[in-house]
């Protein structure tokens, strides 16, 4: 039993290191957008979100606090780019999970794969 | 059984008091239900072991708990590509918090056996002792994991409510062993209605309303 559990954690600490043997589709780390350290690549397309009033994402345009896309300020402020993940992470799934209890089909609120493959959508 | 179907029936419906058809689609909330099998299993293990413990039936029980908590981890990690990555440094705390309730579990079963656990504990009241600490410390990371990873318990009363009971089953050993020793499941069984209420879970959120 011990020796079945130890080798249980050491393929778990294999998958981690090395990614799903299995997974079809595994996203790839890069210094997407200028980022100053490796990301997950991103699914984002405006076309899908017309319905949202923009500055649900888009808060520079509402309290002034700067220009530009998203990533400029997100990724390239020693400030914000601590907080990226939690932050963007917060505002996509909370969206999409309060458009599941709606019953609404709003966007993935969970699986991972279904954002973190990159896209070339505007 | 009817233990095990009222530990079950707990901490599934739990997670129907508020949204009860909001699902993450069906390889996510199957994921998630081997997971709440795991919770329940667990908790479970812990209310059915009274003075007069059949130490065999716990023990292979037991094993039966960390098979099914260790095919929620695998279940993500091999069939979602990116899920690997909320296990690196950096990772939110209740991913860690949800690693080390699975690495305690294991810790907790193995060395629990002879003849590892006299290498361990110089006797058997400090194997006992430490064997309820690490319980609650078991516990108690895993409902971190749980509760904070928020999905399923989105409102803070069902939040609340999974607390407390995680708390009355880690802490309220001197009111359930008032029952007796309650008989204890075979994995069979255990596997069987993880399997069921596993089924019930993933349709009632991803089944067109």
């Amino acid at each position: 039993m011990k020796i079945a559990f130890i080798a249980t954690v050491i393929a778990g600490v294999f998958v981690v290191a090395f990614g799903s043997p299995i997974a079809q589709e595994k996203p790839h780390r890069d210094f997407y957008y200028g980022a100053p350290e490796p990301i997950l690549p991103m699914s984002f397309a405006h076309l899908d979100h017309v319905t949202e009033n923009c500055v649900v994402c888009h808060h520079n345009y509402a309290d002034d606090t700067g220009g530009g896309l998203c990533m400029n300020c997100h990724v390239t402020d020693p400030q914000v780019w601590p907080l990226f993940e939690r932050q963007y992470h917060d505002l996509c799934r909370t969206c999409h999970e309060e458009k599941a209890a709606e019953g609404i089909d709003g966007g993935p609120p969970r699986e991972c794969m279904a954002c973190h493959l990159g896209d070339d959508l505007p | 059984m009817n233990a095990l179907l009222a530990t079950f029936s707990t901490v599934f419906l739990l997670t129907f008091i508020s949204a009860p058809t909001m699902g993450a689609g069906w390889f996510w909330d199957a994921g998630n239900a081997i997971g709440f099998a795991a919770f329940a299993g667990f908790l479970y293990l812990t209310i059915t072991s009274s003075r007069r413990l059949d130490v065999r039936k716990h023990q292979v029980l037991g094993y039966g708990v960390l098979f099914v908590a260790v095919a929620h981890v695998f279940w993500f990690m091999l069939g979602d590509g990116a899920v690997v990555e909320f296990l690196k440094v950096g990772a939110p705390d209740y991913m860690w918090h949800g690693v080390v309730s699975l690495l305690l579990l294991g810790v907790l079963i193995t060395v629990a056996l002879v003849p590892d656990r006299f290498r361990v504990y110089s006797d058997y009241p400090a194997f006992k002792y430490w064997h309820r600490v690490l319980v609650v410390i078991t516990i108690g990371t895993a409902t971190y994991h749980i509760v904070v990873s928020n999905f399923y318990l989105g409102t803070w009363y069902q939040a609340l409510l999974f607390v407390l009971l995680a708390i009355g089953v880690a802490f309220g050993r001197q009111y359930w062993i008032r029952f007796g020793q309650l008989p204890i499941a075979g994995n069979a069984v255990y596997i069987a209605v993880s399997i069921a209420f596993g089924l019930v879970f993933i349709a009632i959120r991803n089944l067109p309303t």
